[in-house]
Formats: C-alpha cells, structure tokens, sequence
C-alpha cells in the first residue's frame, strides 16, 4: 500500500517509462459513514472505505484510460499498462495539444474541510439520524417517513502529471434528506421531500430537515384537481435549479458548445434571459458544497461570471476544450470518482438573490402555483422540461388556495428564463450545488385531467 | 478471494454472518462525433460483511483485502449491528433458505476474457459514422459500448457458498440534431445478459441510426400538446410502466410500509389481459441472476395473473415478516451496498393483438414511443418520458410530435387496459433505488390512457 500522492506520481513516471508522451495519476480516498431510513425504520448503518486510481495516457495524440480499486505498486504498474495499450489503439484526436502545465494555486478555502465531521462515529452519526427522526414524529402522528439517508464523507485527493503539476487536497460533506408522508382517512399525502447538504456540521440540523419534510407531507393533504391552464409557476431552489438550470448548465459547458449541442453556442454578449438573472460559477465559494482549490486536472479554481444581467459573458472550460478554443480552462473540469475521466462540471453555480421573500413572490401571483418538488424530465440541450408537480398548491389573487394533486407542468426552460417574474431573495444550497433562490416565471402550462 | 472470505467467517462466531466478495472488471467505450472521447478498462474490488445480531442489521465494506482487514471489517459490522440495536423498532428475523453449494455463470457464445475488446472501438466508431451521414441535421452524437464482467462470492455463516459470473454486454446511442435554430435529442440502447455475440445479433450501429432518425424527424417538430389521452405505448416502452408503475409498489419493503398493493392478494386489480412476471431466471435477462445477494435461488415471481394480485418480491427478511417463501429479489449493486429488494426482469405478457389493431383501436389519441427515465412514489404514482408521440386519428397514424413525460395512478392505468399485443420485447435500463442496479424491463404494445404533460 502506498500513499495517494506518491501512486499519483509513481504511475505517471511509470507510464513515462513505457512511452507515453503525456500521463496523468489520480488518486482518491473516501469514507463514508450512511445511515439509512426506511418506512419509518432504521434500516442500515453502513461504513465503506474506498480508493483507487485512474489513470490517463496519450501517446500521439491518442487517449486511453484505466483505473483500478487497489492501490498497490502491482496494480498501479498493470493499470499504466492497459491505459497505454488502450491508447495504442484509439484513433487519434487532433485536437489534442496536452495536459495542463501548473499554475498558482489559490489558497484553500474557508469550511472545505471540518475536522469534526471527518472523526465523526458511526454512533454519533446514528444520533444525529435520530434526531432528524424524533422531529418528524414531533411534528404530527399523522406524518410518517418513506425513506431518507445521511450520509457523512470524508474525501482526500492527489493528481500529478507529466508537466510536474503534484497537488494534494481533502474535503469532507455530510448531506440528509428525508422523504414524508401524511395519511388521513384514506387519504396519502404527496411525498414530502426535505434534505441539507453542507461541507462542514456549521448549521447542519437534522432536526430542521424533519420538522420540514413533516410540516410540507402535511400541507399537502386535501389535494385536489384544477382544470388545465396556463399561469404563473413559483419554482423552489430545488425545482428552479432543476428545470431553469439544468439547461443553462448545459449551454454554458464548452463541450457542448463546441459540439453543436448548445443553443447558446454563438451568443457571448447576447440577451439570453430576463435582465435581472445574473449567474456565476465560483470555485472558490468559502463552505462552497463544489469548491475546492483546484480542479480534477490541476488547475485552478476561479470565479466565472455566466450571465450578467441577462447578458450571456463565459462559458466554462476544462483544459482540453479550452485548448480547443484558444483560451484558458476556467477549472472546470470534475470527476466522479477516481474511475472516470475529467469533464467539465459547475462548481457552485451562484444565482444573485432579488429582495423579495416567499411569502411576498407567492402574494404576486394571479393565477398559477408553487411546485416544491418536480417529478419529470428535462431535456438540456432543447430545454423542454414536462413532470409531475409534487407538493404543489393552487395560488390565487396572491394567496394559497389549496394543495394540489395530478397535475404536471411542461414548458421550455429558454422561454421561462426571458419570462421570470421575480428572483427571490433566499438562496439555498441544493444537492447539485446550484445555489438559488426561488424562482417566480409566467407563461407555463399546467396540465391536468 | 472466496477462499479467504470462507476463512474469515469460519473464524466468527456470534449471530447470522454473511460476507460477499466482488470483483467487477469494466471495459468501456465512448465516440463523440468521431472522436474516441474514452476508452476505459477498469477493475473494482472489494469485499463486505452483513450481520445479524439479536434482530439487528450491521453492514461494512472494504476495497483493502487482506486477512487483517477482513476481520477488523467482520467485526466493524458487529459493532455497528449492536450499537444500533436500541433505537430499531423492529427485531428482523430471516426466513429460512437452504444453504446452497454452486456455481453459475452467464451463458456465452463470445466470452469477453477470451477477445480483444479492443475491436469494439471499430463498432463504434462505425456506428457513430452512420449517425452522422444519416442527416446534416445531425449535429452531434455519444456512442458507447460497455462490457461489465462481475464476479460474485457469497458466503454465509449457514454453509452457503455460491459463485456467480454474470457478463453484461450493452450500449447505447445518443443523438441530437437541429432544424431551423431548434435542437431535439433521441436515444436508443441495446443490451443483455450476454457474451459478445449481442453485438452481433443487434449491432450498435442500428441503434444509433434509429436514435438519428427519430431526433431528425422529431427536431422541427412541436412538443405533443397536453392531456389526457388514449394512448398506444410501444412494446419498447412497456416496460416502464410494468416496472415503474406496477413493480416497484410490488417490491415487499414498500408493500411493508403500505404501497397501493398492500391488502390486494387475491383481488382483482386489472383486466385479465394483464400479467405482470418479475423473474429471475429469464434468458439474457439483463436482472438475470442465478442466486441473489442473500443466496436465495431466484425464479419466476408473479405479481398479477390475469388481472388477480398473486404475490410479492421478497427477501429473506420481508418473507419472514409476510411468512412466505423468499423469491430471491434481495440485490446488491455492489460490494458497497446491503442487498435491499429490487426487480430482476419485470414484464407484462404477451397478448393476442397486432399493432396494427391496437392503433386501429384508437380514436383519438397518440402512439409513444422511445423510452427515457421514469419515477414512481409507492402510492402508486408513477411517471415516465417519452421521446416521441405520433398522433393517432380515427386508428390512423398522422404527424409526429416531440415527447414529453407521461404520468398516471397505477391502479387507475391498470384498469384502463384495451388490449394487449402480441410483439413482446425486452430491454436493458438501470433503476435507482436508494442505489442502482441493472434489470429487464419488457412486455408487448399495447393500449390504455395516460395524462401526457405537453405543452
């Protein structure tokens, strides 16, 4: 067994020696502490401990890859090996220049890592489910819980590469969630789901995600139909960064753009969206759920401003695609785990707040609904977004009229951006590491039976 | 590996103890408009151990394989069975199953250790060329080939110890093409529980000239307008609502904690043109396995016989709370993960009705087609997405339009059925529940109404 940084390194000389013109080691450690919630149980507890390596190789400008769960000097030399033949039989890519070369990296940010979540037990970790559970019940007998997870992570990294980049870093997250359920008389409430992620236990409250998840299950109970129309959608940082997001995370991803996948491929400086939407990636965000000091390939983190004022300004790079583009990677590029190559990914995706509250964007509407959840697809690259609205409620003349059942919601997320209404001002770290507040859009159609 | 894991359970004394060991080796290949974008081999392995102590489950897993280890893992999963004993409400039990002593292995005509897999590259490349001559119109592609070569060990405190070689071969084409400053997406995937002949018998390169004609076809096209229709779900597709609307409110954790099936057995709930099989067993069958994650032998599992709720997916612990028999539904994605009930290969059975008859049927409604990813709550409300409908008017097909997603009530849908068709065809998808796993999902054309979320 030897040490992540020194695989990293051990495998890049390695490949060397066998001929490659260029390599890549990266190497990862996680544990993760889960516990698991099931119909209302505790239904597992579990501790994996896992590491590999994922190995990069070009030999004239042909790419191959390998990985491998074990890292000792055996393995890693047999995985050198089959990265390299791989390469010898790809076709070439002429696109390729090379890895990235090293640059100053920024200091770590504040709340990356937090050494009390890391030396958490698995006692400790079962507490703080308990607590999540114990405020559910708290709430109302009538509210039960579907299922949930907390799940604690503790991840240490190391990349190295042939341009002498040997970088280190660790970070730990912990994220919960909870899916509840209300039951009155026959009636089942739409499932309520309520979740915290956070890279540090500052203001982590497994007790707020029940009181929550239990307080949505049973606003939701005595749901009716509406006739179908089209109105006004109050989206929550959940569903805004789903439906709205999700497409604008596409069109801004230089691959895609270089692919002919983006509809925003020619249109830097271009009115994309209402004015008041300014969006930003920023690696470097302090507690950020997607920041780190440096990305999947060694390169730098930075802040990148997306959308100004509705202004279409960057999109964001890893370094083969900015390469491509003559431009400099913005440190965007990500991994999975150490069994997948890099690929351009948001960071934290800021939205800026507006000034106004929920209540004061539900009070705005005319006719329309807030959607809490959303239970469908959404298509990135055309932006058609259609599902089922869970946890949804009528609004009219500015005040909630009841709950809502079987109704679905379709659109396009390039129309809803030019007609949101209004940008709340609470924003909210979602699992997905878009940071948003809710969002109010005209103009969607509201299918029902 | 099996030899150490026998001899560190031998050395463990106290509850029910079982310990699974898994290696998976992954080849894997993906073109982008044709550039190989990666070309991938990897290997994964790592062993964990379940224990049942005084009805409390503890679980842990390891990539690190040495006898130390091991042991420090038998008892981390002791430790955390005890520690989380007072605040489980229930005491589990298991039901009983017999010990197994055996092998299994995916039935193979091209066993992947004994080829190049390189060679699967030309496929793709191959494919991906085909893609992109079909139409200007398309604009970009994703093609890949993927080989999964999973080794299984089992072995448990009660003598059981099961080999298990399971060989996926599977692929999938992504295509988007663009008409008039308007961009639409189409996807088609091929697969099973196969050696390298599926690449033969469904090459890859149909797939992605499939997917490239249908995102052609659909790109200048309007969203189906929304509603609730008649609908004709296409056999490919059928599968999603067997699995997302019926199955998984099947699954007996879910039935446990009250899905819409709960106090059904015996009852009617369909018309008696429906029956719902999950099974085990079934050849080429992506969920295909011949013992499950606990060393249960699987079969085949009916759900609903001619409309008539007849039974649930079990594992060892929910047979014991429900005092039937295990059906061997209790899966595990991977060493990392307890096995929890999940589907194998989920279909409904063919029928007697052509295509033709079941869209002659209709008079007014659409034809969907093309499969994409589905959800389902255990209330039994379910939604999956189409990539196409195509208008139907007095049993004619006319236009085409772009999907969207479709979503209904399982035991209103289950009711609504007109007829059945006789084209019953399987497919590959990956479910997620709680964690992921490979299953079949099939089941032949056929008829019902459905609320479609258009524009």
């Amino acid at each position: 067994m030897i040490g992540l940084i020194e695989a990293a390194e051990y495998a890049v000389k390695e490949c060397e020696r066998l001929g490659a013109d260029e390599a890549e080691g990266f190497t990862q450690k996680q544990r993760t502490v889960e516990i698991v919630l099931e119909r209302g149980e505790i239904q597992n507890e579990r501790t994996k401990t896992q590491q590999g390596i994922g190995i990069r190789v070009i030999k004239d400008k042909k790419l191959g890859f390998a990985f491998a769960s074990t890292l000792n000097q055996q393995v890693v030399q047999e995985t050198c090996r089959d990265a390299f033949k791989l390469a010898g039989v790809s076709p070439e890519n002429p696109d390729w220049v090379s890895l990235p070369p090293p640059r100053k990296i920024p200091p770590v940010p504040e709340g990356l890592y937090d050494d009390e979540l890391a030396s958490l037990t698995p006692d400790e970790v079962l507490g703080m489910v308990i607590g999540g559970y114990e405020a559910v019940k708290g709430v109302d007998p009538r509210v039960s819980i579907d299922d949930g997870k907390l799940s604690i992570f503790s991840t240490e990294v190391a990349i190295s590469n042939s341009h002498r980049i040997s970088l280190e870093g660790k970070g730990t997250a912990a994220s919960f969630f909870l899916v509840c359920v209300a039951k009155e008389g026959g009636e089942t409430s739409s499932f309520a789901y309520e979740y915290e992620v956070s890279r540090t236990l500052r203001g982590f409250s497994t007790e707020k995600v029940g009181e929550l998840a239990a307080k949505k299950a049973l606003m939701s109970l005595g749901a009716r139909r509406v006739e179908p129309f089209r109105g006004e959608v109050l989206l929550s940082p959940d569903v805004a960064a789903e439906v709205l997001f999700g497409p604008v995370v596409s069109s801004v991803n230089a691959d895609n753009v270089q692919r002919g996948r983006s509809l925003w491929a020619d249109m830097i400086g271009e009115n994309v969206s209402n004015r008041n939407l300014t969006v930003s990636d920023d690696g470097l965000l302090p507690y950020g759920l997607g920041s780190s000091p440096f990305d999947a390939e060694g390169v730098p983190s930075q802040k990148t401003l997306l959308i100004d004022n509705g202004i279409l300004r960057n999109f964001l790079y890893d370094s083969y695609t900015a390469n491509k583009a003559d431009t400099e990677s913005t440190g965007n590029a990500a991994r999975n785990s150490y069994s997948s190559l890099p690929s351009i990914s948001i960071s934290n995706l800021l939205i800026e707040p507006g000034t106004k509250s929920f209540d004061d964007l539900v009070s705005e509407i005319d006719r329309g609904i807030i959607i809490n959840r959303f239970s469908g697809s959404v298509r990135v690259e055309s932006g058609e977004f259609s599902g089922v609205a869970k946890q949804a409620s009528y609004v009219e003349n500015g005040e909630v009229k009841f709950p809502l059942k079987e109704t679905m919601i379709s659109g396009n997320a390039f129309d809803s951006l030019r007609k949101i209404v209004e940008i709340g001002r609470d924003r909210r770290a979602t699992m997905t590491s878009v940071y948003t507040p809710p969002i109010l859009v005209k103009d969607i159609n509201i299918v029902s039976k | 590996m099996i030899e150490l894991i026998e001899n560190c359970i031998s050395k463990f004394g106290e509850g029910y103890v079982e310990m699974r060991g898994h290696s998976r080796k992954v080849f894997s290949v993906t073109v982008k408009d044709g550039q190989v974008e990666r070309i991938t081999r990897g290997l994964n392995r790592g062993v964990c151990s379940r224990i049942l102590i005084d009805g409390s489950w503890g679980f842990s897993s390891t990539t690190i394989i040495n006898k130390q280890n091991l042991l420090r893992l038998l008892k981390d999963a002791d430790s955390l069975a005890k520690s989380s004993k007072p605040v489980k409400k229930r005491s589990v039990k298991i039901a009983p199953v017999k010990p197994h002593i055996d092998k299994y292995e995916t039935s193979m005509k091209r066993d992947p250790r004994k080829e190049e897999l390189e060679i699967l590259v030309e496929d793709v490349l191959e494919a991906d060329n085909e893609a992109h001559g079909y139409s200007k119109n398309v604009v970009s592609t994703s093609i890949s080939l993927s080989v999964i070569d999973d080794e299984l060990y089992f072995v448990n405190s009660e003598g059981a110890r099961i080999r298990q070689r399971i060989v996926r071969c599977f692929g999938g084409a992504s295509v988007i093409a663009k008409s008039n400053g308007k961009i639409a997406s189409a996807y088609e995937s091929i697969g099973g529980q196969t050696g390298l002949e599926i690449f033969e018998e469904t090459p890859i390169r149909e797939a992605a000239l499939e997917a490239a004609k249908r995102a052609v076809r659909i790109a200048p096209k309007r969203v189906v307008p929304g509603g609730y229709y008649n609908v004709v779900l296409e056999n490919r597709i059928v599968g999603l609502l067997a699995h997302e609307a019926v199955g998984h409110t099947a699954e007996a954790d879910l039935v446990y904690g009250g899905s819409f099936l709960s106090n059904k057995v015996g009852r009617k709930i369909a018309s008696e043109m429906i029956t719902l099989v999950d099974d085990g067993l079934l050849p080429s069958g992506f969920g295909t396995m011949k013992y499950d994650d606990e060393g249960t032998p699987t079969g085949r599992t009916v759900i609903i016989d001619k409309g008539v709720v007849k039974g649930f997916m079990h594992s060892r612990e929910t047979a014991s709370q429900f005092g039937v028999t295990p059906t061997g539904n209790a899966r595990a994605w991977s060493f990392e993960f307890d096995p929890i009930i999940r589907m194998r290969n989920t279909y409904i059975e063919h029928g007697d009705w052509t295509l033709e008859e079941l869209i002659e049927d209709v008079k007014e409604g659409y034809f969907l087609r093309g499969g994409g990813g589905g959800q389902a709550d255990f209330n039994g409300e379910f939604m999956f997405t189409i990539q196409e409908a195509v208008k139907i008017e007095n049993g004619e097909l006319k236009e085409s339009y772009r999907g969207a997603a479709i979503s209904g009530n399982a035991f209103e849908v289950l009711n609504k059925f007109k007829g059945v068709g006789k084209d019953f065809a399987m497919r590959v998808g990956i479910c997620g529940k709680e964690q992921p796993n490979y299953v079949g999902i099939g089941g032949p054309s056929l008829n019902t109404e459905l609320l479609v979320g258009g524009s």
